[in-house]
């Protein structure tokens, strides 16, 4: 080993430790929280209909910032596939061996229910648009490593992803407008007229689960299409 | 919440698993030290009880990260 890694090593554990450290004694919380935070938690539930107050605050209080963060992703998916513009998808993979491909096939058809929970129960339990869409997004990748990419993107295909991405963006932005057309702020909840129910049914929390639905087809779409640019990169510079 | 013995474990475990990442040789053992590292430290979330944050840890950095990075160094590694 070279010295300059022991030194690095030196340098790296005690810091690691001290920040560990650090955040323990500072994580431990003792009185009821002031502020915003006290607000969040003795008025979500009241405010927007969803038990979960961490989906509260992604999608109602600060919904404007969690749309920011779906632009992050649209704008990353935009410049990969810029960069990776022209060229063609490589149409020779076969995939994996016939018993794994029988398989997954079987189980695929059960992997996506995990997704698909998060995503609906996004105002429920924990976990969210994010969450969940990212794990679909893994499961494209799952079909595309398993079946090859010569027949997976005949039902996968980069079009259809981009198409949902675009969809579900858009679809964002409508239902924040409603907020808009009802006289009140973009992406407004219970405000907008949207019925919020009887907190910890599935159908509650008036608008939040729509937009985690939105949410929750976006990263999957542009995620998988990141992952199907890279794949479908030219690696003969 | 009191911090308590297997966390501290689980913390050693993730500088360790960081340590490997960075210090072994090849980069595809390196790629699995670290979605390893990303397991550990979605054990470590869970014990704070930010059960979304590890959920969204597990998912990306066990999952995507992984399969983004191989495909991406097996392009790029081998040139003619």
């Amino acid at each position: 080993m070279r010295p300059r890694h022991l030194a690095g090593i030196a340098l790296a554990v005690p810091t690691a430790f001290g920040l560990a450290a650090l955040l323990l004694t500072e994580a431990v919380v003792t009185s009821a929280p002031e502020g915003p935070a006290g607000y969040y938690l003795r008025n979500s539930i009241a405010d927007s209909g969803a038990i979960n107050v961490v989906t509260t605050v992604l999608l109602d209080y600060r919904a404007f910032d969690t749309l920011g963060e779906a632009s992050v992703i649209l704008a990353s998916v935009a410049a990969i596939s810029a960069l990776l513009a022209g060229s063609k998808p490589e149409r020779t993979e076969q995939g994996l061996s016939p018993l794994v491909q029988t398989s997954i096939g079987y189980l695929a058809a059960v992997f996506w229910i995990f997704p698909v929970y998060i995503v609906f129960h996004g105002h429920l339990s924990p976990g969210g648009g994010f969450q969940g869409g990212v794990s679909l997004a893994v499961l494209v990748i799952l079909v595309y490593v398993v079946f090859g990419s010569t027949r997976a993107s005949q039902h996968l295909t980069p079009s259809l992803l981009h198409g949902a991405e675009s969809a579900s963006a858009l679809g964002f932005l409508l239902l924040g407008t409603v907020g808009i057309a009802q006289g009140f702020a973009f992406l407004a909840n219970a405000a907008a007229g949207f019925p919020t129910g009887e907190p910890g049914r599935l159908v509650s929390g008036g608008v939040i689960p729509l937009l985690n639905l939105a949410i929750g087809i976006k990263v999957a779409a542009g995620l998988g299409s990141i992952y199907l640019d890279i794949l479908s990169a030219d690696d003969t510079p | 919440m009191t911090p308590e013995i297997p966390f501290y474990m689980v913390l050693g475990l993730v500088i360790a698993c960081a340590l490997g990442a960075v210090l072994l040789r090849g980069y595809i053992t390196s790629i699995i030290v670290l979605s390893i590292f990303s397991i550990t430290v979605t054990v470590a979330f869970a014990f704070l009880q930010a059960v979304d944050v590890a959920m969204a840890e597990a998912v990306i950095g066990a999952g995507l990260m992984t399969a983004i990075f191989v495909t991406a160094i097996s392009k790029t590694r081998r040139r003619s």
